[in-house]
């Protein structure tokens, strides 16, 4: 399964739905697309500096998402910090369901939010989108066991303290030891950067990789092509698994 | 009769895996200029920075590492507190682990011989550190020795002022040691220049060697609060436990006292892993009330605010500390996993102020014969008090505490007190 993240509107308005349009094509499963937050606790340099740039160019993100829906069929994931909506959750959910968007993945959920996941996800549920649950190694076996399980589509497994820095871990032992507790497909990201790492991650039993520092850094520096070069590179390779 | 070497474990213990909540993740602040996560891998040994985030439960020792663990006459004693019994009438059974027996006077030694194992290894010739009274900077100073490889410490300057000892120890061991805040580093000037006096503070030490490592291309050796410092202290719980099980005694209360939580994590956690022990009681100083009066917040763990952000207990990282009797307990904040631990009730806390604790102190001496550093003391007060409380209730327990170091080197501390509350015997 190829996740593919992509800021709202990044760099600008008409290269961000070029991206995205070649999306499907390129071999993408799942969009995930990042709204800019307030403060983006679990987030590294670079996808920070992209939310730095569109804050300020998109005027209206719901009829942004409307487009990208209607230029995709595969599912789209929200991901946003649930930080900034907290007083406000029905309405911004209503929302994005109302604009075609099947699901969210809020990264601070199981961090901040710990004490009432559980009513947070029912209410995601209830309102009809998929919750993508985000987990990280930091969180006890019991309980990535337990959201294994209400986690939609996949589970998300983050094995860096934050995106796009390549901190050193052990990626097989730290798959290896979660594999067995996941109930669910299972998807790693954060910090993913070569070729040797998601080989790495596939080889010891992840059913999916997601990228998103990479294609920002191409797609900030005006090669679309590239990035959805990249797509396609990585399609292969989860092909070959 | 188990072998000496046998008691040294092969493996590091980590407790994250074993938590009954998600370890909330360093973090970069909001607007950052830069990224501090990232700022670690220019200024931690790759192995150390590893290990700082790894889930692994149990960590190799390395054989190399083995070798000077035995070399600084680790397996350090576990030792029955008879005379503390027996001045106490006490049915309890008091045993503690003598991490002062090391040629450094304390525990720090435990994560300096790694730390400095794994720069070497990768190729580095020079360590940089902070240190306040001066254990964490002697630690250091020796391990960096042991693997021939240069050393330079930044001391908090009211210690290098009032402990000519410790730094006369560390220059000894070839350590290069500057009074902080020095004018050798952009951040030590910016103090300087508005108080050209000040007394210095860990926070200041530590930012200064982090800058002066990051501009050197050197690397930084960190002593606490980190993850990874109480993953390589697990030592001494761990060979606690062997220790305990070799007498068939099994422990009810575990003790120790909190700077940044490095020598209390070390020892209890273990314990706690292996579901061993009924309480687990974290004790500091009264006069740096940051259990009773910190908050559970994001905070830097330096003052530069160079270092990620992380959850932890703090008073705050410009908390300006109170000039006591026991530098090591100056910090201001605790351990994430130590913080997480005391906030789920797991770890009790006590505080004590300067008298109590040198009472206990004087008593622990004047039994014991052994000198403690000033930190460890509160940990003795806090046995001394859970001994009573057993006395009164006629409960044989077994109470074991971690004593992190010796005061041999705190003596003008201990002329102090004496000054200041007196010395009748007790």
């Amino acid at each position: 399964m190829l996740v593919v993240y992509m800021t709202l509107g990044y760099p600008d308005v008409e290269n961000f739905l070029k991206f995205i349009t070649s999306l499907e094509s390129a071999g993408a499963d799942v969009l995930e697309l990042g709204i800019p937050p307030k403060y983006a606790k679990y987030d590294g340099p670079v996808i920070r500096k992209s939310y730095d740039r569109v804050k300020t160019q998109i005027k209206d993100i719901w009829r942004l998402m409307r487009q990208v829906r209607d230029s995709l069929s595969i599912p789209i994931v929200a991901l946003t910090y649930l930080e900034d909506w907290i007083n406000e959750l029905k309405t911004f959910l209503d929302k994005l369901r109302e604009n075609g968007i099947n699901g969210v993945l809020f990264p601070d959920l199981l961090i901040d939010y710990i004490d009432d996941f559980e009513k947070y996800d029912k209410e995601i549920k209830a309102i009809g989108l998929k919750n993508v649950i985000f987990t990280s190694p930091s969180v006890p076996d019991l309980l990535i066991n337990k959201v294994s399980r209400i986690s939609d589509l996949f589970l998300y497994y983050g094995v860096r303290p934050t995106t796009g820095i390549p901190i050193p871990v052990s990626l097989n032992e730290l798959i290896t030891r979660v594999r067995k507790l996941v109930e669910n497909k299972l998807v790693v990201g954060f910090g993913l950067s070569n070729d040797d790492d998601i080989k790495e991650a596939l080889s010891a039993g992840a059913d999916g990789i997601a990228i998103g520092t990479l294609f920002i850094e191409e797609m900030g520096k005006g090669n679309l092509e590239n990035a959805i070069r990249l797509v396609k590179k990585f399609r292969g390779l989860l092909d070959e698994y | 009769m188990v072998k000496e070497e046998e008691i040294i474990p092969k493996y590091w213990y980590n407790i994250i895996p074993d938590l009954p909540r998600p370890l909330p993740p360093p973090r970069d602040p909001q607007d950052a200029e830069f990224s501090r996560i990232d700022l670690l891998r220019s200024i931690l040994p790759h192995e150390v920075l590893r290990q700082q985030f790894t889930i692994e439960k149990y960590v190799k020792i390395p054989e190399e590492v083995k070798e000077k663990y035995l070399l600084i006459g680790r397996p350090t004693p576990l030792m029955r507190a008879r005379g503390l019994e027996n001045f106490l009438q006490t049915p309890a059974r008091i045993y503690f682990k003598y991490e002062g027996a090391t040629p450094t006077g304390s525990h720090k030694i435990n994560t300096a011989i790694p730390q400095a194992y794994f720069a070497k290894n990768e190729g580095i010739e020079h360590v940089v550190t902070e240190t306040g009274a001066g254990q964490w900077g002697t630690a250091v100073a020796l391990a960096a020795r042991m693997y021939n490889m240069k050393s330079s410490i930044f001391m908090v300057k009211v210690s290098y002022e009032q402990k000519p000892m410790r730094r006369s120890i560390m220059q000894l061991y070839g350590a290069n040691v500057y009074a902080s805040p020095t004018n050798i580093t952009e951040y030590g000037r910016k103090i300087l220049e508005k108080n050209p006096n000040h007394p210095g503070s860990l926070g200041i030490a530590m930012s200064e060697a982090i800058e002066y490592a990051l501009k050197n291309q050197h690397r930084y050796l960190v002593g606490s609060v980190l993850d990874v410092v109480l993953l390589h202290q697990s030592v001494i719980g761990l060979e606690t436990i062997t220790q305990l099980e070799s007498l068939g005694e099994e422990a009810d209360i575990l003790i120790g006292c909190v700077g940044g939580g490095s020598n209390f994590g070390g020892f209890v956690y273990p314990f706690i892993g292996n579901k061993k022990g009924k309480r687990y009681i974290a004790v500091s100083s009264a006069e740096v009330p940051k259990f009773s009066r910190g908050e559970y917040k994001y905070d830097y763990p330096d003052s530069a605010g160079l270092l990620p952000l992380v959850k932890m207990i703090t008073l705050g990282n410009e908390y300006v500390p109170p000039p006591i009797y026991a530098g090591g307990l100056r910090y201001h904040g605790v351990a994430p996993t130590l913080s997480l631990l005391m906030k789920e009730g797991i770890v009790e806390w006590r505080e004590y102020s300067e008298r109590e604790i040198f009472e206990a102190a004087k008593i622990f001496m004047q039994t014991q014969g052994i000198v403690p550093a000033p930190e460890s003391a509160h940990a003795i007060k806090a046995v001394i008090d859970e001994a009573n409380e057993a006395k009164k209730n006629n409960e044989k327990k077994v109470i074991v505490f971690n004593l992190s170091g010796h005061g041999l080197l705190d003596l003008s501390n201990y002329e102090s007190m004496m000054k200041r509350w007196g010395n009748s015997g007790k």
